[in-house]
């Protein structure tokens, strides 16, 4: 049998059982659930076990003896399992945080900062740049001022707020076409012409149980909206 | 009960129905329409083509298994597109998930590749997998690569790679593309390989996190940004190399036109309920 | 005292003193052995991150036994969080590029994610039906640009009405681009703020410390 389509049948009956959530939390979603969060937690685990060996104990045998320093930190974070010895685990977490703060800091410093004003400096000699100018000025200014406006300023931080809502506004249809396209990549893969027969199985398979634990009251039926 | 309000509050599992449907019907029966090429699409095409043949390319990784299918072939076309210019890629991921994806992309690509173009392990690619640390790995890696990494993602000492072996930080690259996905990296790429090693970079995400990035295209940090299953289908149209993307492109015809047609007739609906002054 | 000191005190100095050494290196010229130790200290990050994604994972799994052990409503799911997690861990442990393992985790886990991921599309049309009303000058305003942006976005968007593809470009890229870029500058000034909280010892979250209130010390 050929594992990659026998997988994709798999595939679309795990799915089929992720998506019944949609119907009312359920046995059969449950399940898909738990089988996903076990699965990658087993992944998680695995490949960040994998790093480890490859890159802290593999240095240490290799000569790098400096790297006995982040594998003995790393134990340490594992006494967060008891509460008694949680202090001991903040010496990794200070290690973590002061070197991504630091690094995050003077990045965001030169690239975020000085980087996005530098782009604001525009010519003022066409409509999209004045846009732009104007734009970025009022809703980092409607970001970072927060006190009650009045006067002039009130202009300044509703043309910021009209600014932002744009933005937000962009994001909301960016972000309605970002979930169909999700979708469609999972139906791709169901509908194939070789599975799609079993896709259709599937789907009557759990219509049956699902009307059965409905109708026999074993699943809960829910007032959706 | 008016008509009204029995309709606003319909059932949403109806509206789930009407929406799969929606979505799965195009897949069932295509419809090709034309695609106009977005400007941020060619600004960053146009940066592929204009990386000199042979250079050394730091590619990220970080399409997971649910943003794999939008965002896979574009990876996949960009991965043809420069290996057939003879660029010796580099690639990794900063999250797990991401890692065992990259090189599926990376094995679709080297599947379509002609015979004629070199693309072997070690030589012509490697791939350093999975690196930890999110944005202070990423740092690490631009940095000192093998102060992070001394094993690539198959587990071959970096060191016995021919192609590695005068590489270290990011200054010995000539550019790099973040194909972020939905892990909302590409600032990462921006503040750590733009900003301090002025590495040109570009790079494609999902369509919803095209907005947050338009600034860092406009002020020139990102060279351009192919966005979700609409980038990949055109980045696969400028480089006139057909793939699954422009398909699933047009799929989303019917389910977002769905969409606007419910929240208009919500809005339609509503607007009438308060002339009527029905609450 | 020495108590304080080592359970508290130290680790935000050493917090600290991280951090200042990665703004330095970038701002001034630094000594070798300081360029050396950044190094050495961003690579130790890598494999303190992984440890604690591994953490993780067993504090995941700690909590689904303790609900299998004490019978807790849906004890039976745990266990089969439990079956998975054992199964996937030890095929994944004997080595991450093995079949059986990679195969479990290619049709099982990534089909079920990219469905609980996209479950969102129709959550969100729903939404849309229900809720996103012109109500104000300031929904409208969300509407109108989210509308024509989806438009843009769809191919046939294009075919119903072309016009649409240069408007919904120029809001992306241009008045959607300041607001955004508004925004950027703004988190990019709080996170120099919580840097500076956080190196001044008056944020002590991230250590797990809170506050004491003075009558309980």
């Amino acid at each position: 049998m050929d594992m990659i389509w026998l997988g994709l049948i798999v595939g679309s009956f795990v799915s089929i059982g992720a998506y019944t959530v949609l119907i009312g939390d359920n046995p059969i979603s449950k399940i898909t659930e738990h089988l996903y969060t076990g699965i990658l937690a087993g992944y998680t685990l695995a490949i960040n076990w994998d790093f480890v060996m490859k890159n802290a104990v593999g240095k240490v045998q290799g000569g790098q003896f400096d790297f006995i320093i982040p594998i003995i930190l790393s134990l340490m974070l594992f006494t967060r399992l008891k509460p008694e010895w949680i202090w001991i685990s903040r010496y990794p977490v200070a290690l973590t945080v002061g070197v991504g703060m630091g690094l995050a800091m003077r990045a965001s410093v030169l690239s975020d900062f000085v980087g996005q004003i530098q782009g604001t400096l525009l010519p003022i000699n066409n409509i999209n740049n004045i846009v732009m100018i104007i734009g970025t000025i009022t809703a980092a200014s409607y970001f970072l001022f927060t006190t009650k406006y009045s006067g002039p300023y009130k202009y300044v931080n509703q043309s910021g707020l009209l600014f932002l809502l744009v933005a937000f506004g962009v994001t909301y249809g960016s972000t309605a076409s970002f979930r169909f396209e999700l979708v469609i990549g999972r139906l791709v893969d169901m509908l194939r012409p070789d599975v799609a027969m079993y896709t259709y199985g599937f789907l009557v398979l759990v219509a049956i149980i699902l009307i059965y634990g409905y109708t026999t009251k074993r699943i809960p039926w829910y007032k959706g909206r | 009960m008016s008509i009204i309000k029995k309709i606003l509050d319909m059932d949403q599992r109806i509206i789930y129905l009407g929406m799969f449907i929606a979505l799965a019907y195009p897949i069932l029966s295509p419809v090709i329409l034309p695609v106009a090429i977005q400007d941020y699409s060619t600004q960053a095409f146009n940066f592929a083509v204009s990386i000199p043949d042979g250079s050394y390319v730091l590619i990220e990784g970080g399409n997971a298994a649910a943003t794999h299918p939008q965002c896979g072939p574009g990876l996949t076309a960009n991965i043809y597109h420069l290996l057939t210019k003879q660029c010796k890629l580099v690639f990794f991921s900063i999250t797990a998930e991401p890692a065992y994806w990259t090189q599926v992309e990376i094995d679709n690509a080297l599947a379509k590749l002609p015979a004629t173009v070199a693309a072997k392990n070690g030589v012509n690619w490697v791939n350093l997998g999975y690196i930890s640390g999110g944005e202070s790995g990423v740092a690490a890696l631009a940095a000192d690569i093998r102060s992070v990494v001394s094993k690539d993602h198959f587990g071959k000492p970096i060191n016995d790679l021919p192609m590695m072996k005068d590489i270290n930080s990011a200054k010995n690259f000539a550019a790099a593309f973040w194909w972020g996905g939905s892990e909302g990296s590409i600032p990462y790429g921006i503040r750590q390989l733009v900003g301090p090693y002025n590495l040109p970079m570009s790079g494609s995400c999902t369509t919803n996190e095209v907005p947050n990035y338009s600034p860092y295209v406009s002020s020139g940090q990102l060279k351009g940004l192919f966005g979700g299953i609409r980038g990949s289908a055109e980045y696969e149209l400028l480089l006139k190399v057909p793939g699954p993307a422009l398909a699933q492109a047009m799929a989303t015809n019917i389910g977002g036109l769905y969409f606007l047609g419910l929240v208009l007739l919500g809005n339609i609906l509503y607007l009438t309920q308060r002339l009527r002054g029905e609450k | 005292m020495s108590n304080r000191l080592a359970k508290i005190s130290l680790p935000i100095w050493l917090t600290t003193i991280f951090g200042i050494l990665m703004i330095i290196e970038f701002f001034f010229s630094m000594p070798k052995i300081v360029t050396d130790t950044n190094t050495l200290l961003r690579s130790w990050v890598t494999i303190v991150s992984a440890a604690a994604l591994i953490l993780g994972t067993l504090i995941l799994t700690i909590a689904h036994v303790k609900r299998a052990y004490e019978r807790k409503t849906g004890w039976y799911y745990s266990l089969i969080y439990i079956g998975s997690f054992v199964v996937a861990g030890a095929l994944g442990l004997i080595s991450v590029r093995e079949t059986n393992f990679m195969w479990i985790f290619n049709n099982m886990t990534s089909p079920i994610g990219a469905a609980l991921y996209s479950l969102t599309a129709f959550t969100i049309t729903s939404a849309a039906f229900r809720v996103f009303r012109a109500r104000n000058w300031k929904a409208t305003v969300m509407l109108v640009t989210g509308f024509i942006v989806l438009m843009m976005l769809l191919p046939v968007g294009a075919a119903i009405f072309p016009p649409i593809v240069p408007i919904g470009e120029w809001i992306r890229s241009f008045p959607s681009s300041a607001g955004f870029r508004g925004m950027i500058i703004g988190i990019s000034l709080g996170t120099i703020g919580l840097g500076v909280r956080i190196f001044l010892g008056r944020q002590k979250e991230h250590l797990g410390i809170r506050e004491e209130k003075k009558e309980a010390s």
